[in-house]
């Protein structure tokens, strides 16, 4: 079920972005000062341009960012609520040449290797733009360690037992 | 020695050193150890399943807390009368704010031994994750109040109501339903009567809080309209069980 979801919207964005694309087009960059090796729990920042490349005004622009899975056997969209309060990015208009810029911050929560684009659509046009993929890898950090976890775990249970026993035979 | 002080000590030594205290402080580490184990072995945690875990156990721990001080604020009054020393107490040189007080620090000593037993465990599963101190902090300004609240909200119970048991079953229904979004999730307090029920319940202000500074890493100064919340609710609280206790003092043998 994934799988088609994936296939499905990777399939959407592909033939979105073979076909023309209009007036507008995007570009998607990673900030330079990314980490080069992420791992879980840093921050990555991208950066767009939303180009009118028209001869005239486009209105009601929006562009969105979407994040999907690509681990083999794990091809997934991910749900971006988590990961970044910055999912979208709007103009009112877009005269000829002019552009709107926009940083999308992601806060890496979860292992695996994942691809971004930025999806543009105007009120008028029928057509989506879609900016080139950017594709990053999260190294897993061990979120829970299990040589913290047991002695607490099994350790203070243990200890008020015996406070308990002792406080019984002492009458 | 103060005479607060003197009755505070009586109630701590009850409550953490007798074997009624150990068996409770025992049952919450069994409840915080049975959570802590679950995450070890699971190899495909997010960070958010950690702050997940944090955030449960924060909630635990004031629920459990809320519990211990219902049930000894109800002890305060109903307890002493049925056991018939609440006449010797009520006739000791100790103005009846102080009696308060008195049994009030032993829930509060109670309390601290409770987050101290909680902070390893936070530790154990949070360090590695997010927002560990914030999440420590949030639970000492927001979870106090709640807990010191019920542990007045079960006096001023104890001082009205006869019989022990009805003061229990009462309060103890008002605390589930108070604790009820432990367990009820924010898309089903979203209804009108979920928000206003939300707006003034000082539970849902504390596990409000913790959500938003554990798991969305929001800023601690940003919850202050909910610690007003919880504070309300402390006053509130301190105000029934003092008017309980003063009308305790005013009818029985010795008032």
């Amino acid at each position: 079920m994934r799988l088609m979801q994936f296939t499905l919207a990777l399939t959407l964005t592909l033939a979105a972005a073979a076909a023309s694309a209009g007036d507008l087009s995007v570009d998607l960059a990673p900030d330079p000062k990314n980490p080069a090796s992420p791992q879980m729990g840093d921050n990555l920042s991208f950066h767009s341009v939303i180009r009118n490349t028209g001869a005239t005004a486009v209105d009601g622009i929006i562009g969105w960012l979407s994040l999907v899975q690509i681990d083999p056997g794990q091809e997934q969209p991910v749900d971006l609520e988590d990961w970044s309060a910055h999912k979208a990015v709007t103009a009112t208009a877009l005269t000829s040449g002019e552009t709107l810029e926009a940083e999308w911050p992601l806060r890496l929560i979860q292992a695996g290797t994942y691809r971004i684009v930025v999806s543009v659509v105007s009120r008028q046009s029928g057509e989506l733009a879609a900016s080139p993929f950017a594709d990053f890898t999260v190294r897993e950090k061990p979120v829970v360690e299990s040589e913290r976890v047991l002695p607490v775990a099994i350790g203070l249970p243990l200890l008020i037992a015996a406070a308990l026993l002792w406080r019984r035979r002492a009458g | 020695m103060s005479p607060i002080l003197l009755i505070a000590g009586k109630e701590t030594g009850e409550l953490l050193l007798d074997l009624r205290g150990l068996a409770w402080l025992l049952a919450m580490t069994a409840v915080l150890s049975g959570f802590a184990l679950l995450l070890v072995g699971d190899t495909e945690l997010s960070l958010l399943d950690n702050a997940q875990v944090v955030y449960d156990m924060v909630g635990i721990v004031t629920a459990v807390g809320a519990l211990l001080a219902l049930v000894v604020g109800l002890d305060t009054i109903a307890g002493e009368r049925e056991r018939g020393s609440l006449v010797p107490l009520l006739l000791t040189p100790v103005a009846r704010d102080g009696i308060l007080l008195g049994k009030l620090g032993g829930v509060a000593v109670a309390w601290v031994v409770m987050y101290g037993l909680a902070v390893p465990y936070l530790w154990a599963v949070g360090s590695t994750g997010q927002n560990l101190a914030a999440g420590l902090l949030t639970l000492a300004l927001l979870g106090t109040p709640v807990v010191l609240g019920f542990g007045f909200f079960g006096m001023g119970l104890g001082a009205r109501l006869p019989m022990a048991r009805t003061g229990l079953l009462i309060g103890l229904i008002a605390l589930l339903l108070a604790a009820s979004p432990l367990v009820l999730g924010p898309s089903l307090r979203q209804s009108a009567i979920g928000r206003a029920f939300d707006a003034v319940n000082p539970f849902s202000a504390a596990v409000n809080a913790y959500d938003a500074v554990i798991i969305d890493s929001q800023a601690i100064t940003a919850q202050a309209a909910n610690l007003v919340v919880t504070l309300v609710w402390l006053a509130l609280a301190l105000w029934f069980a003092r008017a309980g206790v003063r009308r305790v003092a005013r009818t029985s043998p010795c008032g």
